[in-house]
Formats: C-alpha cells, sequence, structure tokens
C-alpha cells in the first residue's frame, strides 16, 4: 500500500496528525495499532494545568503559561513543537470538532476548573459544552446527582471534597432511581447512556430531580452518561426537562464522554475518505540511506508493507501497546532500539503512585524537527516524526498537560512530514 | 477505649490466634483477640497459600510433615470452603534432585503422605505446562491450596458466634502484673492512639515471628528467628496442581496454584525484624528463574505483584537456621520456665499446622484456668455447616455472615472486576468494627487483588466507606490513596510487559481524570486518626464492657 503520509497511532495525536495532513490535501493512511489510548484517558483536553509536577496552584491562561515553559525549558517537548504548533494545533482541532458535530469549548486564553468524579477541582483548556457548566469560577451552588446502584459516580463522596475546596457556593448530593437500574443490576455507564437517548426514560429521571432541587439557580453535576450517539441532542433535553444547567462529570473507563470523541472522530475521518487500517501493530520499519523506505504491519494472517514518503508515530507510549517493555529494556517497535534500560524494574516507578513516574517519560529523542534521534541526536530516519506520548521526558500526569502535548505535535510533526 | 475484661486474652489475629480464639470459644472461655493490624495481615496472609501434603518436609523435618498430613486431613473436613483439593507434583530437575528421590519416596512412605509416581507422559498430559526440563514426577494428591485469608476470618467468625471478641489495629503495649502473676494487658487503637486495658485471667501469645517482641514486655526471653521468604503473584493459575521441586527445600522452588492466580515461592532469609521485609530484584528474578524449570509460561505470564513474609521459626537451641530450622512449634508454658502466671506462648510451626498448634497451648492455658473441656475444633466444620465449597469467589454468607439481598439475582453487579467480588460480597465487613481501612475489605474479598490492582475498585470502595460508614470525603480520599499505594508497593517490582501498561491505566485515571494528586497536595490530608468510625447506629458489637474482673465463662 502507497500513500503520502503514513500516522501510526491511536490517539488525540494521531488524529491531530491525519487531520493536519487531511487538511492540506495530501493523502493520509491512519495505522491503528490496537485500542485507543482515548477510551481510557481522556475526557477533556488539557494544555497546561500545573506549570510544574508539583505546583499547587492550577493554570489560569494555558497558552501564556506554554509559552513560558518553552522559555524556561527550551529541550521540552512543547518547545520542540513550538508555540505556534500549540496555537495552530488547538485552533484545528476545536474546527474539526464542530465540523464533526462534537460541541466543544475552551480556548487557550483560559483553563475551566471542573470538579472531578472525587470531588476535586481540575484545571483543563477544552472541554464538551455538556461538561462547562460546572466550571468552578462560576457562582451558582452545586448539587451532585448520583444514581441509584451506579458505582462510578458517588455524589456524596464528591461533594464533600468538593465542598472543602470551593467555597463559592453550596454544595449537595442527591441519589435518584433510573429507571429499569438499581442495586441488582448489572450495568455500566454505557447502559445508561443509551438509556439516556430515550425520552421516556430520560424524562422519568429528570422529573425525579427537579423535585429534589430548590433554588432557582442551582446547577446539577451528574456523572458522563448523558447520550452516546446523540449526545447534544440527549444533553439539551435532559437540561430543558430539569429546568436547571446540568453538566457532566467523566467517569471510570468505559467512559461514555472518551467514547464519544474517539468514535465519532474516527468516522468523521472515515467519511472523508481517509483510510485507516485497523488493529494491525506495526512491527519493523526498513531504513535505507537514512530514509525509511516501508514500514511492516500484521494484519490479518498476512504482512502488509505501508510505503510513504514520510511518517507519524503518534504512539501513546504504554496503553496502547505500542511499546514493548521487557524486564530491562524497552524497546520501539520499528527501529526496534531500547529506548530505556533498567538494572531493576523498580527504577520504572517512583515510591509513590501519586508522584512523577520514570516509565512516562520513556520514549524517542527528538532532533529539532521531531525525529526520532539516536543516541547522537541525529535523525534516524529524515522522513519520519513524531509525536504524543511515544516522546521522551516529559510526564503529562503531574501537569496535565496530555492533550495539549498531544495535539501540538501531532500538528507539528504532520506539517514536517509535509515538508520532507 | 474502655477499659473491658475477659478470660483469656489472645495476642495475635494470623492463623494461629485465630484458631487459638475459636479453639477457647469452642471449650465456653470467654475470650479476646487483640491484633495490631489486621487479621491475617502478618505471616499468615503473606503465606503462598499451600495446604502442605507433608512431602515438602518428609525428608529432614519428619515431626512436621506428620503434622501436616494430620492436619491436612482435618481442614478438609472442618474448612472446606478454605481449601482447593488440587493435589500436587514433586518434580525433579536436575541430577541432585534424581539423588532426593529414593529419601523422598522412603519419606512419605515413613510419615503416611500418599505418593504416587507417574509417567512423565501422564503428568504432561494432565500438566501440559510442566516443563521438558521435568525428569520425574510424583503425584501427591494431598498437596492443596489454603486461603490464608479466609481461613483467620472464618475461625474469628465461629469465635465470634460464640461471643468471643476481636480488636483490630490494636497494640498491646504492655501487661498488668500482680506480683508474678499476668492480671491483663495494656492495649493502644494504633490508628488513634487511644489507651486502655483489659483484665483477664490469662494471655496466650500467638504472635509468631512477633512473639520474642511481645514476650519481651513482660521481661521474659522467646527466642523465634524472623525468616524472610518473597514471593511473586501471576495472573493466572498456570498448572491445576501445586508444583514442588522434588529436592531438599530450597528458593523458588513451589508454584502453588490459588484461586485465579499462581503464587511463586519462596526465598529465605534471616531479617532483623519481622517488619523489615524488603523485596530485593533478586529475588523476583531468582523466583521466576526457579519457577521456569519447572513450568512453561513462568516467563511469559504476566507477573502482577511481589509480597514478602515473615516465618516465624523457633530457635530450639541447634546450630541450624532458616530452612534447616524445625517448622515444628512450640508451647513455652511460661509459669514452668519463668515463674509467670497467667502467660503462655506458642512458637514456630506453620499455617497447615494451626489448629494443632491452637489445641496444644489452649491445653495448657485452660489447664491452668482449672477448665477440662476437651478440644473440639478438630469435629465442629468452621462455618458450622457443611457446605460444598465454592470456587468462585469469596462469600461472607460461606463464615455465616447474613445476606444483605436475600435472595440472589441472575445477573449481579460487580465492584471488582477482576476478582468478581460483588458488591453484596463487601457491604457485611463496612457493618464490622474489625474492618478499619480498605486493605482490611480487600483481605476478607479479594477485591482489589486482581490485575488491574485496584485501580477501578478503590473509588467504590472509598464511595462505600462515605455512604455505609458516614466517613468525610477527606478521609475516604485518603483511604482510598492509601489503598492504591499499598497495591503499588507490590505492583513495583514486576514492572514491565502487560502490568507495566495497565499501570498506566492507574496512574491516568487517578491522576489525570480524578486529580487525586492534587487532592492529596492540595489538602495534605492527616493520616486519619478515625479512619473508620464505628458502624452507625443499630448494630451489636457483642461482648459486655462491665469493668468487674470476669469470671471464666462456662467451666464445664
Amino acid at each position: 500500500m502507497k500513500t503520502d503520509v503514513a500516522v501510526i497511532g491511536t490517539g488525540l495525536s494521531a488524529l491531530a496528525a491525519a487531520r493536519t495532513i487531511q487538511q492540506s490535501g495530501r493523502q493520509v493512511v491512519l495505522v491503528w495499532p490496537g485500542l485507543s489510548s482515548l477510551y481510557f484517558l481522556f475526557a477533556t483536553v488539557d494544555v497546561l494545568g500545573y506549570p510544574t509536577a508539583d505546583a499547587t496552584e492550577p493554570v489560569a491562561d494555558p497558552g501564556g503559561a506554554v509559552a513560558r515553559l518553552i522559555e524556561r525549558e527550551p529541550t521540552h517537548p512543547y518547545a520542540r513543537a513550538g508555540i505556534d504548533a500549540v496555537r495552530a494545533g488547538t485552533q484545528l482541532m476545536l474546527e474539526w470538532f464542530k465540523q464533526a458535530g462534537l460541541a466543544w469549548e475552551g480556548g487557550l486564553d483560559r483553563n475551566f476548573l471542573l470538579p472531578t468524579a472525587t470531588g476535586t477541582p481540575k484545571p483543563c483548556c477544552l472541554a464538551p459544552a455538556s461538561m462547562t457548566n460546572g466550571d468552578l469560577s462560576r457562582p451558582e451552588p452545586i448539587v451532585l446527582c448520583g444514581f441509584t446502584g451506579y458505582q462510578d459516580f458517588a455524589p456524596e463522596l464528591a461533594a464533600s471534597n468538593l465542598k472543602r475546596q470551593w467555597s463559592a457556593a453550596e454544595v449537595s448530593a442527591v441519589r435518584v432511581t433510573a429507571p429499569g437500574y438499581g442495586p441488582d443490576r448489572l450495568f455500566t455507564s454505557v447502559d445508561l447512556a443509551r438509556s439516556f437517548e430515550d425520552a421516556t426514560f430520560r424524562d422519568a429521571v429528570a422529573a425525579q430531580l427537579r423535585e429534589r432541587l430548590s433554588g432557582d439557580t442551582v446547577r446539577v453535576g451528574v456523572p458522563g452518561v448523558l447520550g452516546l450517539t446523540t449526545p447534544n441532542k440527549t444533553f439539551a433535553a435532559f437540561q430543558r426537562a430539569v429546568g436547571h444547567p446540568i453538566f457532566e462529570i467523566p467517569t471510570v473507563p468505559p467512559s461514555v464522554i472518551a467514547l464519544r470523541l474517539f468514535d465519532r472522530l474516527r468516522k468523521h475521518l472515515q467519511e472523508s475518505g481517509i483510510e485507516i487500517i485497523w488493529s494491525a501493530p506495526a512491527h519493523a520499519a526498513q531504513v535505507t540511506d537514512g530514509r525509511c523506505r516501508n514500514i511492516l504491519l500484521k494484519a490479518a494472517g498476512h504482512e502488509l508493507p505501508i510505503e510513504a514518503a514520510a511518517y507519524v508515530v503518534a504512539l501513546e507510549d504504554w496503553v496502547d501497546g505500542a511499546f514493548r517493555a521487557g524486564v530491562h529494556t524497552v524497546r520501539d517497535p520499528f527501529f526496534h532500539r531500547p529506548l530505556a534500560w533498567n538494572k531493576v524494574p523498580t527504577d520504572r516507578t517512583a515510591e509513590s503512585l501519586f508522584s512523577t513516574q520514570p516509565f512516562e517519560q520513556v520514549g524517542y529523542a527528538l532532533t529539532e524537527r521531531l525525529q526520532p534521534a539516536d543516541e547522537n541526536g541525529k535523525a534516524i530516519a529524515q522522513n519520519v516524526f513524531c509525536a504524543g506520548g511515544a516522546i521522551a521526558g516529559y510526564d503529562p500526569s503531574g501537569t496535565k498537560s496530555r492533550g495539549g502535548m498531544a495535539i501540538a505535535t501531532g500538528y507539528r510533526a504532520a506539517r514536517e512530514a509535509l515538508a520532507a | 477505649m474502655p477499659d473491658t475484661s475477659t478470660g483469656v486474652v489472645v495476642i495475635g489475629g494470623g492463623s494461629t490466634g485465630a484458631g487459638v480464639l475459636r479453639d477457647l470459644a469452642l471449650r465456653g472461655i470467654d475470650a479476646i483477640l487483640v491484633e495490631k493490624g489486621d487479621l491475617a495481615s502478618g505471616t499468615t496472609g503473606r503465606s503462598h497459600g499451600l495446604l502442605h501434603s507433608g512431602g515438602r518436609y518428609c525428608v529432614n523435618d519428619e515431626q512436621a510433615a506428620i503434622e501436616c498430613v494430620e492436619e491436612g486431613r482435618i481442614l478438609r473436613r472442618i474448612a472446606r470452603s478454605t481449601v482447593e483439593d488440587t493435589g500436587g507434583y514433586f518434580v525433579s530437575v536436575t541430577e541432585e534432585d534424581r539423588e532426593w528421590e529414593p529419601r523422598f519416596v522412603e519419606g512419605c512412605r515413613r510419615t503416611g503422605i500418599t505418593c504416587e509416581r507417574i509417567s512423565l507422559d501422564e503428568a504432561r498430559r494432565r500438566e501440559p505446562a510442566l516443563s521438558r526440563q521435568v525428569r520425574t514426577v510424583f503425584w501427591v494428591p494431598e498437596d492443596g491450596h489454603l486461603d490464608p485469608f479466609y481461613l483467620v476470618v472464618g475461625n474469628v467468625e465461629s469465635a465470634r458466634r460464640r461471643g468471643a471478641r476481636v480488636l483490630t489495629h490494636t497494640e498491646v503495649t504492655g501487661f498488668l502484673r500482680d506480683g508474678d502473676r499476668v492480671t491483663g494487658v495494656r492495649i493502644k487503637d494504633s490508628k488513634t492512639n487511644e489507651e486502655g486495658s483489659i483484665a483477664c485471667q490469662s494471655v496466650i501469645n500467638a504472635t509468631g515471628a512477633w512473639s520474642g517482641l511481645v514476650a519481651r514486655l513482660l521481661g521474659v526471653e522467646v527466642k523465634v528467628v524472623p525468616v524472610k521468604g518473597t514471593m511473586v503473584v501471576l495472573s493466572r493459575r498456570l498448572a491445576h496442581a501445586a508444583i514442588n521441586r522434588c529436592h531438599k527445600p530450597g528458593d523458588g522452588d513451589i508454584v502453588v496454584p490459588g484461586l485465579s492466580v499462581s503464587i511463586l515461592g519462596t526465598t529465605s532469609a534471616k531479617v532483623p525484624h519481622p517488619e523489615t521485609l524488603p523485596i530485593e530484584w533478586d529475588e523476583v528474578r531468582r523466583m521466576i528463574e526457579e519457577g521456569a524449570m519447572m513450568l512453561d509460561g513462568v516467563t511469559t505470564a504476566r507477573a502482577m505483584r511481589a509480597y514478602a513474609g515473615v516465618r516465624p521459626l523457633y530457635d530450639l537451641g541447634a546450630e541450624a537456621e532458616g530452612r534447616e530450622m524445625s517448622r515444628n512449634f512450640a508451647v513455652i508454658d511460661h509459669q514452668v520456665r519463668d515463674g509467670i502466671t497467667g502467660f503462655t506462648s506458642i512458637v514456630g510451626g506453620k499455617v497447615t499446622t494451626f489448629r494443632l498448634m491452637a489445641e496444644r497451648v489452649v491445653d495448657v492455658a485452660a489447664g491452668h484456668l482449672g477448665v477440662r473441656t476437651p478440644c473440639t475444633t478438630a469435629e465442629v466444620p468452621l462455618n458450622d455447616r457443611e457446605e460444598p465449597l465454592d470456587q468462585l469467589r469469596h462469600r461472607p454468607s460461606l463464615l455465616g455472615v447474613p445476606k444483605p439481598h436475600g435472595d440472589e439475582p441472575p445477573l449481579q453487579p460487580l465492584l471488582c472486576e477482576c476478582e468478581l467480588v460483588r458488591p453484596q460480597d463487601v457491604a457485611p465487613w463496612f457493618r464490622d468494627p474489625a474492618v478499619r481501612d480498605l486493605e482490611d475489605v480487600r483481605r476478607r474479598t479479594r477485591s482489589g487483588m486482581g490485575p488491574c490492582q485496584a485501580a477501578i475498585c478503590s473509588y467504590r470502595l472509598a464511595a462505600r466507606l462515605v455512604s455505609d460508614r458516614g466517613l468525610d470525603g477527606a478521609s475516604a480520599t485518603r483511604a482510598m490513596a492509601d489503598f492504591l499505594e499499598t497495591r503499588w508497593r507490590g505492583v513495583r517490582h514486576v514492572f514491565w510487559g502487560s502490568q507495566l501498561r495497565n499501570m498506566q491505566v492507574t496512574t491516568g485515571l487517578h491522576m489525570e481524570l480524578y486529580n487525586l494528586d492534587r487532592e492529596l497536595m492540595k489538602s495534605p490530608l492527616p493520616r486519619p486518626s478515625r479512619n473508620l468510625p464505628r458502624p452507625l447506629a443499630g448494630e451489636s458489637q457483642g461482648g459486655g464492657d462491665s469493668a468487674e474482673p470476669a469470671e471464666v465463662a462456662g467451666k464445664r
């Protein structure tokens, strides 16, 4: 198979890269190695939540903060991508979301501060419109609403934590019954999301909720289950039926909010004619004379070579299974180079789960043009460019910057691929 | 905490202490068990869970082997819900192993262990994962898996139904004395630091590797040697039966299929203190390498975590160290040995023989109290019913804890998908005052013990701390973080392959979706002094709190 640019990856960076190339009018093939990390990790796009991994005060202006970070740390992947890529990539994605029918809000000039399912405020830059009524810079009191028997959103726990950290107004918790669901039935967020697309179900929940609400200004936080395939319509109808501003709060995988994003963008790419090769892990790159000639995929029952003028490697380090961690050595799936070596496996981790983890920082070292670099800093292949979690040396969890980094590097890597 | 009194105070909530408590209860003796951590949080819960047929000891430690044979048969009778009859194999790999074979066969014959040599073909038919290096195979049908958590909780629940009381997370800090007579213990709640005392007529020291430290509070010496053993948990069962190396007991020579996992064990190293149990990479590596000599798939299976436990070897004064020391046990009657009345220690031994150990020490202690009721722990079933083993999962109902939901609906919700734990399996424990944190819930239900290591169920359990216990969000969140950190400490030692991949979901979920790192950072929550308050009103806690010294009940 031949194409102009091959993008390998399943996450936000791969999507951003594919979209960038598509917008330029060139041909792109998207290769998915495994299940998308979007299913597991994403609900919002976090550009920069905190200036450092141990800062306690959230960033107010993510665009400005990234610019300052680039000045401070010239080898940071954000610096490699460049502030222009951050801005252009974010713009591209917001426009794409809109075109794909996803209602998202936000921009680089400010962070939302949204309550999580534990009640902790979390800064994020772009979010589905169904979440932004929860912004804690707004003064309205909050009622958190859970469903009887639904274990992945506990309004009592979340309300108690939120109350401690947010004093602008009252916070309280209620539980209502979702018709047909209860403590005796096995169900997931996805089941609830499908039921919410049914008007009778939705109205029955809304009616219970209305009875429990007092005060005109109150807004209601619910778990992120308001519709799966028709979220905009479902959300609007539910909000209307309740008669108060509603906001969703993302829950554990399978996270409905992440599913909506991933499935919609994937379909939109396919509708616009982009070829997607499913579940085909790439397991080798053939490099001669400093250029990658093709990559080899393990497709159903045979080996499929993909030949492109340029390649964007947009892997999400671990979750999509691209990197292979042996007991001592981590190898990449293309060039089979050791990306990290540890004397003992324990060295890949911090003592506390809640710290910056060395294993999160494993990835490709980069040239200035985002090419994977060898130990001397030279490009392994002139026409391969790297984006997203596969880049070495940053901590997306502590600084809450996974999404922004994915988009900026995805955009920049795609621009480089187009120029190559 | 209020002062109270009882007949006998049992110190130690491992298998021995739990067995002692049950033995006392069955003899009608009023008793309180005091444990500084949780039940089965010391040696017992950190064992590899092999119900020994005795084969491992039949050459070098004949007495221990004979006790294993007898106790194994008793446990299969009285504690069906804690034993899985996996059977076991002893396999020879090297020339040295071959030389051990005649001694092993002779040892089995002398100690009465059923043992049958089977052909390699037959062995491979039964256990396809047996390594090509295996040269000889003996079938030992009485090896099995003993669930250590369930065993301890089962003994304790059996005793509680007969009026015994349990204080977990309560440390004995000293003794009350009247001259050379022990009249009680001073206690401290290790979560709240509240102090109190229990007046009693007799104290039984069943603290295993901690026995020396407890005896020292009374100024007497008990020489136990704490010997560390490290184990590795694989995420699935590689073999149907327990696989032992047929050789002189050494490192990494047992693979035990326990419920949904395989446990590779173990090492042997003397440690200065029973709570100093660092896990070395070299030990983890050796467990995997040695296990791979017996079974294929050990190196490629998903390792979930590593953990270390401590054996309570009793120094009988011999020169022997570590594995050379007997796994036998001894009752120390301090009245005879040190002239102190009302204090008895039980030392050495192993989980498989806990019941016999309890019987022997209670014989001595009860004798001093003038109670002549014979021991019945070998006859009365642990759950007071004869019920077949439920292999699928742990159910409090098997321990005689009433089900909150009545009849079970067909497709039921799960709280921990990895280990198939349902909400109603955890619910009763949130009403139990002995359950003080989420690790305590884990030990009783297995929630959080599967491949994801509590990534998902920790939130659901924390939610129950708020809804079922009335905890505030800060304390519940801290409990959730503590629970995850405890799991993390074990996972770090096997941080490669699929487990590493899974852990990015854990960090992503808790740091990026929940922002839990900032929750912990922003409001540095104090270690909860009252992590789990006493249950809400309406729950009886059993036992009287009268300050009068209690008569030993039921001197029949």
